[in-house]
């Protein structure tokens, strides 16, 4: 009587997480009215306060607009200091908050190319793996 | 509004510090009278109340004002992050300056735990920051350093340099948490934090309380000759900007400023000296330009050449800033005020601005929400 292992997201509506064939992606919204996107989702846009707004996957990739090195962290989150956290800005002209997994710290600069990939942060109490997302260097 | 100026009467704080064992009450007490006593008001003549705190239980206001007295007033929680105080102070401001009431006590108040500050909200993306832990709190100045340096070629010396100038300031402070003055080599060689932001660049957590009366400058005169005057202000919160480059959110520092320059019929050039929100010492580079002190992009050389020192041509935290006083959230803005005040009194002892300073300037801030005030004297 095994249940199948899924995938669940670290918090609900943020993105899709991989599944089966899926590589997963970045939730955001896009104004019909004005075309303007955002990440995370909005229910009014910002620019033009229509409440046309239809849930979008964003790109995978971008680029750093700028990164910090975190040495420390809060107690008890997966994360393991040292890490980079960087604001990634995508072609739709959305700026999103993400740590920035598989970099050498001496490597981050302002510019770097980066894709969106996921990482497990831990287990719920049904033994499904909780995902998050991040960018990393793309490989070319 | 009927009146555009308001009197600061009195100002009130206790010690800053890392766990002083004391009492939610216990500070606010000490804070509210002082205030009252430098004020030389009665708590009888107190029409309203407003306690500024953010980690605190429901009814923390009524229960620290129950302290001081039971008169009936009203009494609001006001929470603004880490610009909460100053928003209490505005609040009873516009409802003075409208004619509503004449004298206002404004209490600000934080107990914090150690360690940074657990900043957990379920909007927006913060959950996703703070489960996974990837933005400690430095992280947001860190990143914004960062982009300073790329911008503008901006040095660490630059914010280590003005974490060497608040601590020194810090230093001839007794209310401040560290009091303690830091070379630039041990501020830079500090532990690492958030890179390029090292331990001594970060306000510590503290526990304190502040107070401020406000008063109509009509009963004013009641208490005194010559009390400070709020001669200017604006609050607000960051404004959608959609530009070429990239649809984000703007700090409504810059903008705010100008509205107080033009509330107050003041420039830059004529003010005498600053307060502004340094929660780690990389702010004051950009804060300083975003109220007009020195050209975008030229804070780092301005910091480093000294015209933020006492004795500078603006000197910016004379009493040691967040980076030595410590930050106790929701009292912050009643420390920056009190400060002010003192200066513009002559009061401020080893620490006074010299030549005798008129005018001052204060800037607050806590998660996009921001306070500009201009006072005069």
């Amino acid at each position: 009587m095994s249940e199948t292992k899924k995938k669940v997201p670290i918090k609900v509506g943020l993105f899709k997480p991989p599944d089966d064939g899926d590589e997963g992606y970045l939730f955001g919204s896009r104004c019909k009215a004005c075309g303007v996107y955002f990440h995370p989702k909005r229910v009014v846009c910002a620019n033009c306060y229509s409440e046309d707004l239809e849930e979008v996957a964003l790109s995978r990739r971008g680029k750093i607009t700028t990164y910090t090195i975190a040495r420390t962290s809060y107690p008890g989150t997966p994360v393991t200091p040292p890490f980079v956290t960087a604001l990634v800005e995508l072609p739709e002209k959305v700026r999103v908050l993400s740590l920035i997994a598989g970099i050498e710290l001496d490597k981050v600069e302002i510019g770097t190319e980066v894709e969106l990939c996921f990482w497990k942060t831990g287990e719920d109490d049904k033994g499904n793996e909780v995902v998050a997302y991040a960018f990393r260097p793309m490989l070319t | 509004m009927s009146q555009k100026e308001v009197a600061i009467l009195g100002v009130g704080i206790t010690k800053f510090g890392r766990v002083t064992g004391r009492g939610l009450l216990e500070i606010a007490h000490e804070a509210g009278l002082k205030a009252l006593k430098d004020a030389g008001v009665d708590f009888r003549d107190i029409q309203m109340g407003f306690c500024a705190h953010c980690n605190q239980p429901m009814g923390t206001g009524m229960d620290c004002f129950a302290e001081l007295g039971m008169t009936g007033i009203p009494v609001t929680n006001v929470e603004v992050a880490c610009a909460s105080q100053s928003r209490g102070v505005l609040l009873a401001a516009e409802m003075i300056a409208a004619g509503a009431y004449d004298v206002a006590l404004v209490i600000g108040i934080e107990k914090m735990p150690r360690g940074m500050v657990p900043s957990i909200g379920d909007l927006g993306d913060m959950p996703y920051r703070f489960l996974t832990g990837i933005m400690p709190m430095p992280g947001e100045y860190a990143m914004q350093a960062r982009e300073h340096m790329h911008l503008h070629g901006t040095k660490i010396e630059h914010f280590a340099k003005a974490a060497e100038k608040a601590h020194r300031n810090g230093s001839l402070n007794p209310n401040a948490t560290y009091q303690e003055v830091f070379s630039l080599e041990e501020i830079m060689n500090s532990r690492m934090i958030a890179d390029p932001i090292t331990m001594l660049m970060c306000s510590a957590n503290a526990d304190g309380a502040t107070a401020t009366v406000v008063c109509s400058k009509k009963k004013a005169k009641q208490y005194t000759t010559k009390p400070m005057l709020l001669v200017g202000w604006a609050s607000g919160t960051p404004m959608y900007v959609k530009s070429e480059s990239v649809s984000l959110a703007e700090g409504p520092t810059k903008y705010l400023a100008r509205k107080v320059y033009e509330m107050s019929g003041l420039a830059p050039e004529d003010v005498d000296v600053v307060q502004m929100h340094d929660a780690f010492s990389p702010g004051e580079i950009w804060t300083l330009e975003d109220l007009g002190f020195c050209p975008k992009g030229d804070g780092g050389p301005f910091v480093w050449e000294g015209n933020t020192e006492i004795g500078g041509k603006i000197p910016v935290n004379t009493d040691g800033g967040l980076v030595s006083c410590g930050h106790p959230l929701g009292a912050t803005g009643g420390r920056m005020i009190a400060e002010l005040c003192w200066q513009l009194r002559g009061t401020a002892g080893p620490r006074q601005v010299p030549g005798k300073p008129k005018v001052a300037l204060l800037h607050n801030q806590g998660l996009g929400g921001t306070n500009v005030m201009m006072f005069k004297m």
